[in-house]
């Protein structure tokens, strides 16, 4: 197999992003050959140490520098609108419907990453639901009525503002500072996220409703694909998937960790332990949030992807519209 | 002329910064006195930086502000130096050449994708991006302008026009320009 | 990557700036070419996005600003008062007007980011003074060269923002971090102005006494710096406004101020463009090559062959940096501080790292570097500022002479950082 090793080169999550980088995404990459028994060496890059931002992915892949990425769906959604089809705002509330769809909508997505970018999707996985941290006291969702909330971005902006919330954009570092000033009164984010950066010191509440779930994917040059006869390719999938499988896993095993730090429950080994209120979401907040998926983000999210796909709104509606009971 | 067009460039360029601060300084106040905000200015910025970037490298670079260290340079025979300031130009002006070759890379590839700003104008990336292209163009131009003139300088043996023209700002330079300035300033009573 | 190649195409990139070609060109070259021998024409492609990447990032926006504010500030005639205001309050003490060239220096480095500019205007303020009262000249021009190097440490900083966003680390945190070590190393200054007048045995380097009535109408020019610098660090401090909000922040407060001294002409404001957008371009020429130099350098696996080498070594964080001190002082010797920063960072960031050095500690260490380069022979912008400003026909070297005591200072400032880090680390900690 030493004769024709192959070189590839793969950008990786940022390594701020913590535990799945570190603990899953970099040692699978780092131990490759020894993974997958494919004789392909590789050169991992996590995306902050290049100096590329992340809403370059794409376009660094087409230029052909790159074989493999650890592509973050929300940032190039830019180029390629489709991607926010996998995590609109409101459609995942929580890890089993995210699986179910992610399954659906992959071969879609799969497709047409293939047909504008040359370039395939291996698997896509989520840092796990974003979830709404309060300096107040919140007993349901509509309760953040009036309030000023951080948003990461437009989609998550447009949805708190429906229930008469003040979204205010504002990048990460910035957010505790604000909460015990009192800038804002809540703020959206993954919990591990919220207990690494202190948020609980600063707030009272969290609402464990998922706004978003922060997907990523695994996407290969076609061209590095057809490098691989069909034996090597089908290897080479099945890796990915145990992969996902694992960080999709992993991710969820985090995600209750870190509830449980933030509220002072057990077990807690992630983390730093706080004592915030836990509040369960509602069936009238599950309901606001369908009704908010239907009116607010479905729709705006059609129009744009339509504009660079006709189809692109009716593929979703056909595979990703049953398995979430749309009719 | 150039000097025209560098006070139209220059115009442009404090226009944008200062309208830009206007519109921040607006939006900070509106989110601190009432909790509402543009959700505007952020992305503005990032436009009036692509944009004002442009222009500045051709001000900078018709004000010999681009840095060259001359510790060296200076010390040289005059043919050398000459050579020098002749390859320097035609260096820049290769950089400034592949600045605008990787622009227009970026705006076939976002025509091809019809990108769109993830914000909440949804800006279609082409309109910035042409403005940006356009500065970058003309940063070309001038440079490719500059370099020409400079090795028909050395072509034709005019060697203390092309050092006089293109030599390094020293330190005394920019200095000169400074105190011009600031004694200007000075006309109130002093100590 | 091996260790020779890199010290090769380090040292021709050196060359090629030490031979007068343009330090951008010379980073983008290296960078482009090392890249293409590793990767070939795809390396090339790449580069689109990351340009338009580093162009459009709205962090970066704050460099503009900030430049634009220390132009307005200056056209409108401010440090000039603020001279003035100064001496009347430092003057009394040992060493006399000498504090007020720091002071001032200090005070208006904390509004504008350019410290050539801060030298010449208040040297052109200063001289005259200075020079009737019989002020040894050397150590006149010693205190300016060194004063106006505090404007890179002391927020706002261009340095420390260029550092910042090549590292990913918080501008806000920067600044905040660059304030108590900005104070305490001007007080190092002015007590070694005192020391060493209270040495000499003239003292008649002594200023008048002044009435509290006439030190407090003196002070009506201290105010705008101090008003933009509060505003521009309270909001970021307060979380009111990030980097770049400040920074348009600051602007629009200087306007005020202008207008207020009736100085907001058109021809002013013409100037203040001109010069913000040479200044501009740059700083951001030199930080898109930087990024393309970047991108060469860590896909080749230049940084963490680098990082591998010096833990390799044995080196403990303090021996580290106490190499890095000598590497810095050395190269500042005869590179231009930004230029010497910027092609420095991604290489000696990433060793810091892995040693386990504060990221933003790091960042001030950096500039404190900077801040020496700007003093030492024989490139020292500082020294070709204030001897160009010096009134008798005396040489170079009698600056150099006269900055020298300030270049030892700041070596042993390096050392209580490194001894002490909580001095750098301690206000922004209090802000998380
Ligand atoms: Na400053
Ligand atoms: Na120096």
């Amino acid at each position: 197999a030493q004769e024709n090793t192959i070189q590839w080169k793969v950008l990786g999550q940022p390594l701020a992003t913590g535990k799945i980088q570190s603990q899953k995404e970099q040692p699978f990459f780092e131990n490759f050959a020894e993974r997958t028994g494919l004789p392909i060496e590789i050169n991992y890059q996590p995306v902050d140490t290049t100096g590329i931002k992340d809403t370059e992915q794409l376009r660094i892949m087409k230029a052909g520098l790159f074989d493999l990425v650890s592509l973050r769906m929300s940032p190039n959604s830019r180029d390629a609108p489709v991607l926010t089809g996998l995590d609109l705002v409101g459609l995942n509330p929580d890890y089993a419907t995210a699986r179910t769809v992610t399954d659906a909508y992959l071969p879609v997505l799969d497709e047409q990453l293939q047909e504008s970018f040359d370039v395939k999707l291996l698997g896509a996985w989520p840092f796990g639901p974003q979830i709404l941290f309060c300096d107040a006291p919140v007993s349901s969702f509509s309760d953040i009525e009036g309030l000023k909330v951080r948003v990461y971005d437009q989609n998550l902006a447009k949805f708190v503002e429906s229930v008469g919330a003040t979204a205010v954009p504002m990048s990460f570092p910035e957010v505790h500072q604000s909460l015990s000033l009192g800038a804002v009164d809540c703020a959206i984010t993954g919990p591990s996220s919220a207990n690494s950066a202190g948020w609980p010191e600063v707030t009272t509440h969290q609402l464990t409703l998922g706004m978003g779930s922060a997907m990523n994917g695994y996407a290969i040059s076609l061209k590095a694909w057809n490098q691989l006869d069909s034996n090597q390719q089908e290897t080479l999938q099945t890796a990915f998937n145990e992969l996902n499988d694992e960080i999709w896993e992993y991710s969820e095993s985090l995600y209750n960790d870190a509830l449980n730090c933030n509220s002072g429950q057990q077990p807690c080994e992630t983390g730093t332990e706080y004592d915030l209120v836990n509040v369960e979401p509602t069936e009238a907040d599950l309901a606001q949030v369908r009704e908010a998926l239907l009116n607010i983000s479905l729709p705006t999210w059609a129009d744009i992807c339509d504009q660079a796909n006709p189809d692109c709104s009716a593929n979703w509606e056909a595979n990703v519209g049953p398995v979430i009971g749309l009719e | 002329m150039i000097e025209r067009l560098e006070n139209m460039l220059a115009v442009i360029f404090g226009a944008i910064f200062l309208a830009l601060s206007v519109l921040i300084t607006l939006e900070v106040l509106l989110r601190k006195l009432f909790g509402f905000s543009l959700q505007g200015s952020h992305e503005l910025g990032g436009y009036a930086l692509a944009v004002g970037a442009t222009l500045s490298f051709t001000l900078a670079l018709f004000g010999r502000n681009h840095i060259r260290i001359d510790i060296i340079h200076e010390r040289l025979p005059r043919l050398f130096r000459a050579v020098l300031n002749c390859l320097s130009s035609i260096l820049m002006a290769s950089f400034a050449g592949l600045l605008g070759y990787l622009a227009w890379n970026v705006i076939g590839d976002t025509l091809a994708y019809r990108s769109v700003a993830q914000t909440s104008w949804a800006t279609p990336l082409i309109y910035p991006q042409s403005i940006w292209y356009i500065g970058q163009a003309i940063f070309m131009l001038a440079a490719i302008g500059l370099a020409v003139k400079s090795l028909w300088l050395l072509i034709s043996g005019k060697l203390a026009r092309l050092d006089e023209e293109y030599q390094p700002k020293s330190a005394k330079q920019e200095l000169e320009d400074e105190l011009d300035s600031a004694s200007q300033r000075q006309r109130g009573p002093s100590l | 990557m091996s260790l020779d190649y890199i010290f090769i195409a380090f040292a021709l990139m050196v060359a090629m700036m030490l031979l007068g070609l343009p330090i951008a060109v010379s980073m983008a070259a290296i960078g482009i070419i090392g890249g293409i021998m590793a990767y070939g024409l795809p390396f090339m492609n790449s580069i689109s996005p990351v340009v338009w990447g580093v162009q459009n990032d709205s962090l970066l926006t704050s460099i503009p600003l900030f430049v634009l504010l220390g132009e307005i500030l200056l056209r409108a005639g401010i440090a000039d008062g603020m001279y003035r205001s100064l001496s009347i309050w430092l003057g009394r003490l040992p060493g006399g007007l000498l504090h007020s060239n720091i002071g001032t220096c200090a005070l208006f480095a904390a509004t504008s980011g350019s410290s050539v500019a801060t030298a010449a205007t208040v040297g052109t303020v200063a001289l005259p003074s200075l020079n009737e009262r019989r002020y040894p000249i050397n150590q006149s021009l010693g205190s300016l060269a060194a004063g106006g190097a505090l404007g890179i440490l002391i927020p706002p900083s261009v340095n420390l923002i260029v550092y910042g966003s090549l590292t990913n680390t918080s501008i806000g945190q920067l600044f905040m971090a660059g304030i108590i070590p900005g104070i305490t190393l001007t007080l190092l200054f002015m007590a070694y102005i005192a020391v060493s007048s209270l040495m000499r045995t003239r003292h008649e380097d002594k200023e008048a006494n002044y009435s509290w009535r006439e030190r407090l109408s003196a002070s009506v020019d201290l105010i705008p710096p101090l008003v933009v610098f509060f505003i521009v660090m309270g909001s970021i401090y307060s979380g009111l406004a990030t980097a770049t909000e400040s920074a348009a922040l600051g602007v629009v407060t200087a306007l005020i101020f202008a207008g207020l001294k009736r100085k907001l002409t058109w021809t002013t404001l013409r100037t203040c463009f001109i010069q913000t957008a040479r200044v501009t371009g740059m700083i951001l020429l030199i930080i898109t090559a930087a990024f393309i130099l970047n991108l060469t350098i860590s896909l080749t696996g230049v940084a963490s062959t680098m990082s591998s080498w010096v833990t390799s070594l044995g080196l403990t964080p303090v021996m580290f940096l106490l190499a890095l001190v000598v590497f810095y002082l050395v190269l500042g010797m005869f590179m231009d501080v930004l230029s010497m920063q910027v092609a420095t960072i991604p290489i000696t960031y990433p060793m810091a790292l892995a040693l386990g050095i504060d990221p933003i500690w790091f960042g001030i260490f950096v500039v404190l570097m900077c801040e020496l380069g700007l003093i030492t022979p024989p490139v020292g912008m500082n020294l070709f500022v204030v001897h160009g400003i010096r009134p008798d026909n005396g040489s170079i070297s009698g600056v150099m002479k006269g900055a020298f005591p300030y270049v030892l200072l700041m070596l042993l400032f390096a050392g209580l950082i490194i001894a002490v880090p909580a001095i750098v680390t301690w206000l922004p900690e209090m802000m998380r």
